[in-house]
This record gives C-alpha cells, structure tokens and sequence, in this order.
C-alpha cells in the first residue's frame, strides 16, 4: 500500500502544484482585466463630470460647481466623487485621499489613476481628473471606488480554485486507492506471500497472475523459480534417501559379514550343549536309569538350552536388521551382551576375553545394535590382531582426561568411554592414517571389505562421538570409542 | 587280579573342558564298561599321558585351555606307547580333520555326535588286535 500511496501523493502534489499556479495567474489576471476595467470606467465618468464641472465653473462659479458633484454621491454611490485641491493651502475637506506628491503627474495635467489603502481596510481605486481653475490653481476631480466587489470576486474565484483542487484530490486519491489497490497491492501482496512460502520451503501452491504487465512478468518469473526449486529439493531428496538406502545396505552387509566371523565361535558354543541335550536324552530312554539321575539330566537338559537360547538371542538381536532405534543404555549392559558372542571365538584362538565394567551404570543415548557392530569389529579386528594369543580387554569408564575433536562441541557434556585393547601386533603410524578410511584393508582378499571401521567410526559419528586409537607396533592397540553420556532417557 | 581287571575294563582318559559333557561323556562310558578319567583342560593331559602310561584310549576335545587337543597328539608323536587318539571337534573343518589326521589321531568326530556312535567307534578300536598301530589314522567323519 505504501508504494501506491507514495505515487498518489506524488502526482496529487504535481497536480496541486499546476492547478494552483493556474488558478494564481488566472486570477491575477482577471484581478488586472477588472481594475483595468473599473479605472477605465472611472476615467470615463470623470471625464463626463469634468465637462460638466468645467461649464459649471465657468458659467455659476466655484461652489455650484463643487456642490454638484457633492450632489453626484447622492444618486450614486458605488463611485464617490470629490473635489480636491493640490497646490496652495488645502483645506481638510479637499484633502486628497492618498499623498499629494504620488500625484504629480496631476500638476502636468494628466490622469492619475492609482490604488489606494484606507485607513479602515478597504481598497479604493482613486482616479484624478485634474482640472485647472481660472485662477489658475490645479484641483482634480476624485473618483474613488471600493475595491471590496472586486476582492469578493477573487475571494469567489479562490474559493472555486480551492474546491475544484480538493475534489480533484480527493477523488484521485479515491480512484488512486481502487485502482493502486486492483492493480499493485493485491497482485503484491499474492507474490509476497508466495514469495514467503517458498521461502519457508512450501513449493506447492502455484501462484499465476494473469495479463502481461511488470507484475504478471514477476510472477511467472516467481513460479518458474518455485518449479525449479522444486525439482532441485526432489532430486536432493531422492539422492539422500538413495545415500541412505545405500549406507543402510553396506551396514547390514557389515553387520553379516562380522556374523560370518562370529559363526564358527557360534557353532563350536552351539555343538557342546547340543551334545550334552541329545546325550541326556538317550540317557533317560536307556532303562536302567535311577529317577533320582533321570531328573538330573532333565535339569541339565533345561540349563544346556537355555545356554544355547541365549547364544541365539544375542545373535538373532545383532543380526537382526531394522529402523535406528536410539534408547538410553548402560554401557555396562551392552559389554555384558558382548560376552557369549565373542567368549568362543576368543576362545578358538587362544585369546582370554577380558571385560572391565564400571562401577557405576553409564547412560548412553544410542542404538544398541549399532554401538554392539561397533565394538564386535573393533574386538574382532583386536582377536585377528592376535595369532599368539592373549589378552583382549574390554573396559568402559569415565576417562581422565578428554580431548574433543574440534568438529564437536564439548559444551558440559559427560563423556562416557569404551576401550578395546588388544596385545596384538600393533598398527604402524603409515596404517593408523589411513584406519578409517572406506575400503582400506590391510587383510587378504576375501577376509576383509575395508569397511568395517569406516562404518565404525559413522555410526560413532551419528551418536556425537568419535573414536581414537592408539598403538604401539609389537604391543598392540587400543581403540577408545568415546560417546556423550544422558543423565535422563534424552538424547544429550 | 587287578590287572586281569584292567584287562577286561580298558581305561579310557577323556579330556573335554565343558564340565557337563565331560560328566555325561564319563557316564556313558562307564556304562559301557569302560574306565574313565577325566581331565578338563590340554595340560593335565598332556601330563596324564606322560605320567601314567597304562591309558588304552584318549578321547580329547580339541579346543581346551591352556594346550589344545592338537597341540597334545603333537607333544606324543615321539612317545611310541601313545594309546590311541579321538578327537572331538565343533570346528570340524577339512584343515584340522587333516591336521589331527597327520598328527596320528585314530578318528576326528565332530560335535554334536551321537553317543551310540561314539561308543561304536570305542568298541572298534578294542576289538582289532593289536588296535593301536592299526588304528591310528583312520578318519571318521
């Protein structure tokens, strides 16, 4: 509205400005054409009365003379006529209205015509008809007329100038407002709010104004924007669903290639109580049994497969693949789930698992199944890093000290830590640069995808944690994943 | 009279660290009338065999503590009184089928087994004469 208004005044002063100027000359002319009219007016009769008072003069003296044109106001009296002297000693009653030296020109006997001021106010046209006596003393006859008809007729004219100024302002202003309103706010305030929209990234509603105006250019350039925009977001968001997809995929694909490995440590823990089940069983068909060992072997029989259906469970839980599901967790727990999957193939290989829990719950905010992927790879890479055997430790702690990367924002948060140290072979400084790297692998083909840590250190990333790694070529790594800690069931 | 005893109950040392199968193993082999002594990890038998040297058979797991199953049958090569050896294995890839096979293991038998045919091959290995020489080597899958 403001733009419609600022035009409107703009051209409303412009018109006021030429009406007014117009209206000024126009009446400053007719003010001149009236007084040009009155003086001529005046001048006439003077001449008229001058005859008259000449022959009067000549023919029954001064005082008729003077008398008539006393006489003259009676019938009359828009023009009062008087006589007046200009030279000698005047009396107060043949003063001349206005001062006797701007009547100069009367002395070389011509016609003075000349506007004058009276004391009361009011204008007067003074026209003098100088007239010389016989005596020889100059007077002059006086007409003066009332210049109040004339400032009516101006004041009139103003006032008409005035009116016609304001309608014409007035119903511009009208037709201003319709039309600035028809034809700038409305299609204004449409692209504005269209404008708005796709600004708060709304591309749905399609805005088209019609005709072929600056405006209507506008917004067909507006909606061939939101098209494209609108494309542009599609594309991106299909290419980050397919990104993802992909990365959802090559993390399952992880998750069983580490399944793989953990399988042989899976079957030899699945083969001993499976033994001992089928065993008992046979034990019990076999007739000579006492009842007393026949309920001994259907205990055993019971514990060996619970044994095997926690084994199971561990394995289905990580195998299973499903939405990112973060909940709050005791770090301590997810250690404790560790164990039977690790504990055989540990195991197979001569290496002693050991786990070192807090003392107090840790709360994490994370999904359980990925942080496990993590720790299974880290762990198993630290049982490869091994072939002699040993320790591989598992610990989860507060650490002393805390070095956040920079990407991060430590801000008051409590970090929670994981270790995995093994007494393997170690990782050469060459190496340890490139560790995170996707498709890095210093494995023979077909025993490793290089992705393994890569996707570690992701899913550790996702969580607003970071792992570090330290290691010593000849005494092995360590791997400390680190990962903010929730006082609450909220994500910190 | 002892010994006659002895020869009738052949005596068996079974090596196998998971404790329950260990007790049903021993079970099923006294039942069958063998003697059974048991032992839960590689070094004790390892020890057992270079102790006492009147063992007939030993059934041994091959993943143990401390010595492995195959790390055991190696240490005997050079023993040539070694009884007889079965090895028990929930791991039962070619490669240590071969191995155990070239360390002179009789037979290699894969958990979970069936105690009948354990027992089958246990009376097998007793019935030839002469068992030892000739049965070592002989691979049941």
């Amino acid at each position: 509205m403001r733009l419609t208004v600022k035009i409107t005044l703009a051209v409303l002063l412009g018109v006021a400005l030429i009406f007014s100027a117009y209206s000024y000359f126009s009446i400053q002319r007719e003010r001149e054409q009236i007084k040009k009219n009155l003086s001529r007016e005046a001048r006439h009769i003077g001449e008229s009365l001058r005859y008259i008072v000449t022959e009067l003069w000549q023919q029954r003296g001064e005082e008729v003379a003077i008398n008539f044109l006393k006489k003259a106001n009676h019938e009359y009296t828009q023009t009062l006529v008087r006589w007046v002297w200009i030279e000698g000693d005047i009396p107060q009653q043949f003063q001349p209205r206005v001062p006797i030296d701007q009547l100069d020109d009367l002395l070389n006997e011509e016609t003075v015509a000349l506007l004058a001021g009276a004391p009361d106010g009011g204008d007067f046209l003074l026209t003098y008809l100088p007239l010389l006596t016989e005596d020889d003393r100059i007077g002059a006859i006086e007409l003066s007329e009332s210049m109040d008809e004339m400032h009516d007729y101006v004041q009139e004219s103003l006032r008409h100038s005035a009116i016609v100024i304001g309608a014409s302002i007035g119903s511009a202003l009208l037709f201003m407002g319709v039309l600035g309103s028809i034809w700038i706010d409305r299609p204004m305030r449409k692209l504005r709010a269209q404008a708005e929209r796709i600004g708060s990234g709304d591309f749905t509603t399609s805005v088209n104004l019609p005709g072929g105006g600056e405006i209507a250019e506008l917004s067909s350039t507006i909606e061939r924007m939101r098209g494209q925009l609108a494309e542009a977001r599609e594309a991106e968001q299909l290419a980050n669903n397919e990104k993802i997809e992909a990365l959802e995929k090559l993390r399952h694909a992880e998750r069983l290639a580490t399944l793989g490995q953990l399988s042989a440590g899976i079957a030899h823990e699945l083969g001993t109580p499976l033994n001992v089940i089928a065993g008992r069983a046979k034990l019990i068909r076999s007739v000579e049994m006492e009842p007393d060992d026949v309920s001994r072997s259907a205990t055993i029989i019971g514990e060996q497969a619970d044994r095997m259906t926690g084994i199971m469970r561990q394995l289905l839980s990580f195998a299973r693949r499903g939405e990112s599901q973060k909940q709050a967790v005791d770090l301590n727990m997810v250690l404790r789930g560790l164990q039977p999957l690790l504990e055989p193939i540990a195991r197979e290989r001569g290496i002693a698992l050991v786990i070192h829990e807090a003392e107090q719950p840790l709360s994490i905010f994370v999904d359980p199944a990925q942080l496990q992927q993590v720790l299974l790879n880290l762990t198993l890479n630290g049982i490869q890093a091994m072939p002699d055997g040993g320790d591989i430790t598992l610990t989860s702690g507060h650490p002393a000290t805390v070095d956040v990367p920079d990407n991060l924002e430590s801000r008051d948060t409590n970090w929670a830590c994981l270790q995995v140290c093994d007494q393997g072979i170690g990782i050469d400084p060459e190496t340890l640069r490139q560790i995170f790297d996707p498709f890095f692998t210093t494995k023979d083909i077909g025993q490793g995808t290089g992705l393994g840590l890569s996707i570690a250190h992701g899913i550790i990333e996702e969580h607003g944690g970071w792992i570090e790694v330290n290691s010593t070529p000849g005494e092995g790594s360590c791997f400390s994943v680190y990962l903010p800690e929730t006082t609450s069931g909220e994500p910190a | 009279m002892e010994a006659v005893c002895l020869d009738i109950h052949p005596h068996i040392l079974l090596a196998e660290d998971d404790p329950e199968l260990l007790e049903l193993l021993t079970i099923v082999l006294l039942r069958a009338g063998y003697q059974v002594t048991g032992c839960d990890n590689g070094l004790q038998l390892q020890e057992q065999l270079e102790q006492v040297e009147s063992y007939d058979l030993v059934i041994s797991d091959l993943r143990m503590p401390a010595l492995t199953g195959l790390e055991v049958l190696e240490s005997q090569l050079s023993n040539p009184y070694c009884p007889p050896f079965i090895c028990m294995t929930a791991f039962g890839d070619e490669k240590t089928h071969a191995t155990a096979k070239r360390l002179g293991a009789m037979a290699t038998i894969d958990k979970p087994f069936d105690l009948d045919n354990m027992i089958e091959l246990v009376q097998m290995t007793f019935s030839g004469e002469n068992s030892n020489k000739y049965l070592r080597g002989v691979d049941h899958v």
